[in-house]
């Protein structure tokens, strides 16, 4: 410690800072303010991913590799930074990754370089074309900014013949659209990133990634304004989640949750937000009142225009299959929620999935509560503890003594939440979730303690100790306050954490389920892919089937594998499954693997039938989920199949 | 040197889609027709599309025009996009799959009709790709 109580930040090589950078996962999560940390601000005033934490570690590793040299724009990225740690505090929340370590290594490395060493990016049409639109300091063709984007639009290995745009309204977009196809050059809209991180290391890069030309950063598209009146928000598309949900709880409402960086336009086009929330507040159209569009054409049309084609019907069948969008969705005019104050969370474990689909379904179809979802173990584990460690013992106290498996969980309020307890043998309530957050660190540490020993010998453990005198003791064992889980963290956070964990929503089921901040810790220094769909839920064995095939398949490959969710959609006549696999994203061989299950589940699922794979789901968001999810899909024909598979071989690549 | 849409382009396709494609193996008897509509070409931003037709494998016609429709005939199958996409798929960097399924291509009807189409096309398409050499910047 220094005499002003700062500890001096031990210089990271630029080697160390490569390995760091390679962990990441680019979740996004360092662009918008989740801990009340405040937000990069050299991001923040410049916009382009390159002047945020998550693109300087991606420069960090284009450099290493030698696909960018250093450019002027290099110097201008390292200066923004002032190696504040507001980065260092967002990123080691999540992965335990240190950002800042990685910018002041990328800050040394540039001060060592010699002015021959940086390139001269010459200046072309194009470039002068988009900034006509959009002002000189919002597109460029530096390679170095560029390179930001890899993996989160742009594929690891293309030429960087690339641009990129930074829009901050629906007429630039559409200029841009229109500038774009009179110069014949594709382009592409970005958002947060999170889909397309998911997808990068996979065989779905090619698809779904830019393979040359103009990248549309939607980032500045940053309009939200609540209508508390009509109960809805209209949002720009640069707005992320987590912004829309902080801003409509201001005003007691809500809005349709998922991924917390995932901006809400890109989220409604490409999945129509498969969220827990959505057997009470719908899915694809369900979400909006209006979307303004920009089309391939570069026109602007509202969903809401009277004098145009159904916006809301699309083809139905498994071939109906879109790998971008097909329009860009620049502003939406979003349904939002009341909040109830008597809104609790109420969780029921089960040891099987059978026990645990067939409550979910019921209480689907009988509309009992706001958010309805199963959980599995390993979501859990992931989500509540603080680091990879201790999620791992997590999981395996759960799984080996407790037999905590799964668990339903249900938002709802006091009415609803006396129908879910009558319905089951225990429960665990909103405090004793409040001492497994605050109390993972020793929850973790039970593991062959002689307390879970005693425990697993009861008939029913999770009865024990949810519902029974056990319950007292686990309470006193896990010791459970913000100091204690704050000590897991690096030394120089843990004051910062000890705040972090003592704020009320940290240990707020309720909050936890609206802000989804914690679902990124499933891509903390390693990445997942997470397939699935929705499915009839009217069999119940051949839904619980399919969940089987998917766990068949990560045995058959020998990869870490878990049920991640299943939520009820359409008044339980659906409900959505993602299957997780679990990978290192920097290993070849795995990448294959993710990539096989990838497209045979897809297969497999088709040929069951009943379902919509999340593939087929991919782009369908602004349609009526009516027409997307019906007819129920039948198996397909072998004849469907291999069409499907040749479909698959030149779309995806022949080596799958 | 060929370039794409010009008279010389339609010649050599006939040619070498006669000589060189087997109706049975290379193009499975197919029997369809498909209006190709290219949009955006440079250097003046014009229209022009080719109309193909094969019936069981044989090619029966093969023109070009200009604007988006081909009067005389009304082709099963439409596809239309960019100049540059199309320069993309005839240059081989771009698959007629991928380019229909990132909509680069977009098809007039049922995406899954002519996703059908795909594979008995392919050898039209080798060809095409053999004989284009040269494009408008
Ligand atoms: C940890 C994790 C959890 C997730 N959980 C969920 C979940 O619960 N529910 C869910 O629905 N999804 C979930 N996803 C998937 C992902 O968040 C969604 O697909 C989301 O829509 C991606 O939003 P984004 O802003 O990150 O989009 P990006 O990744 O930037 O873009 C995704 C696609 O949309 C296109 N696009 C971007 N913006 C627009 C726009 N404004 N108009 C048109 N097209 C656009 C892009 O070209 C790209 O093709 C999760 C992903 C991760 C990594």
């Amino acid at each position: 410690m220094t005499s002003d109580n700062v500890l001096v930040m031990e210089k990271t090589s630029f080697k160390d800072a490569v390995t760091i950078a390679k962990k990441g996962t680019h979740c996004g999560m360092c662009r918008f303010d989740f801990l009340g940390s405040g937000v990069c601000p050299a991001g923040r005033k410049h916009g382009f991913l390159a002047y945020w934490p998550q693109g300087r570690m991606e420069i960090v590793k284009q450099l290493d590799s030698g696909r960018v040299k250093p450019t002027e724009k290099l110097k201008d990225i390292v200066n923004s930074c002032n190696l504040c740690g507001i980065c260092d505090k967002q990123c080691n929340f999540i992965t335990q990754l240190r950002p800042e370590k990685v910018a002041g290594a990328l800050k040394e490395y540039v001060d060592s370089l010699d002015e021959s060493e940086i390139q001269h990016v010459p200046e072309d049409d194009i470039l002068h074309g988009l900034r006509e639109i959009v002002g000189d300091d919002w597109a460029t063709n530096d390679p170095i900014i560029i390179s930001a984007y890899t993996m989160t639009i742009l594929p690891p290995d293309n030429k960087l013949n690339y641009y990129v745009v930074m829009p901050e309204n629906t007429e630039q977009i559409s200029k841009i659209v229109k500038f774009a196809n009179k110069n014949n050059v594709p382009y592409l809209p970005r958002s947060g990133g999170t889909a397309f991180s998911a997808a990068a290391p996979t065989v779905l890069v090619k698809g779904l990634s830019l393979e040359q030309g103009i990248i549309i950063d939607l980032y500045r598209l940053r309009n939200l304004e609540i209508h508390p009146d009509s109960q809805t928000a209209t949002i720009g598309a640069g707005i992320t989640m987590f912004e829309l949900q902080k801003e409509a709880l201001n005003h007691k409402l809500r809005a349709l949750a998922a991924e917390a960086g995932a901006h809400v336009c890109s989220n409604i086009l490409t999945t129509g937000i498969i969220s827990t929330w959505g057997n009470k507040y719908g899915a694809f159209a369900d979400n909006f009142i209006d979307l303004t569009t920009v089309d391939d054409e570069g026109n602007i049309k509202k969903h809401s225009d009277w004098e145009r084609n159904n916006p809301y019907s699309t083809e139905p069948g498994f071939t109906n299959l879109s790998l971008t969008p097909s329009v860009i969705v620049t502003e939406a005019v979003v349904k939002l929620h009341p909040v109830f104050d008597d809104e609790e969370a109420v969780l029921v474990p089960f040891d099987n999935i059978r026990d645990a689909f067939r409550l979910l379904i019921k209480l689907g179809k009988r509309d009992v509560g706001l958010s309805l979802a199963v959980l599995s173990r390993k979501y859990l584990a992931e989500f509540l503890s603080p680091t990879i460690q201790i999620s791992k013992d997590f999981d395996y106290v759960c799984k080996n003594y407790l037999k905590l498996n799964y668990v339903v969980a249900v938002i709802c309020d006091q009415n609803d939440k006396k129908i879910v307890e009558d319905m089951v043998n225990c429960t665990i309530d909103q405090s004793l979730m409040k001492s497994l957050i605050l109390g993972a660190p020793r929850f973790s540490k039970l593991r062959d303690s002689e307390f879970l020993k005693i425990l697993s010998e009861e008939e029913d453990p999770l009865k024990a100790i949810f519902a029974g005198p056990m319950r007292k003791h686990l309470e006193k064992a896990l010791d459970p306050s913000p100091e204690q889980v704050s000590k897991v963290f690096d030394e120089d956070l843990q004051d910062f954490f000890k705040k972090v964990y003592s704020k009320p929503e940290m240990t707020d089921i309720v909050w936890l389920h609206a802000f989804r901040i914690l679902p990124t810790r499933m891509m903390r220094q390693q990445m997942f892919m997470g397939p699935g769909g929705a499915m009839w839920t009217g069999d119940e064995d051949h839904y619980l089937n399919w969940i089987q095939m998917f766990a068949d398949m990560g045995d058959k490959l020998d990869v870490e594998h878990s049920l991640g969710f299943i939520s009820p959609l359409d008044h339980g006549k659906f409900a959505y499954m993602e299957y997780d696999y679990y990978y290192d994203h920097n290993d070849p061989e795995e990448r294959n693997k993710i990539s096989k299950i990838t497209v045979d589940s897809m297969e497999q699922s088709l040929v069951m039938g009943k379902v919509l794979t999340i593939l087929n789901y991919l782009y369908k968001g602004i349609y009526r989920k009516e027409h997307v999810l019906y007819p129920i899909a039948k198996g397909i024909s072998e004849e469907e199949q291999e069409l499907f598979k040749e479909l698959l071989g030149t779309v995806l690549g022949e080596e799958i | 040197m060929v370039k794409f849409l010009s008279e010389e382009w339609i010649e050599i396709g006939k040619k070498y889609m006669i000589e060189k494609l087997d109706p049975v193996k290379d193009l499975k008897s197919i029997t369809t027709s498909l209006l190709g509509v290219v949009e955006h070409i440079p250097p003046d931003d014009s229209t022009m599309n080719f109309y193909l037709e094969l019936e069981g494998g044989k090619l029966k016609d093969f023109i070009v025009n200009t604007g988006y429709t081909f009067e005389e005939k009304e082709a099963a199958y439409e596809i239309k996009g960019n100049y540059g996409t199309y320069k993309s798929v005839l240059k081989g960097e771009m698959s007629l799959g991928i380019a229909v399924l990132k909509n680069r291509l977009k098809v007039k009807g049922s995406k899954m009709a002519a996703l059908k189409l795909i594979k008995p096309l392919d050898g039209v398409i080798v060809s095409l790709q053999e004989i284009t050499d040269e494009f408008e910047e």
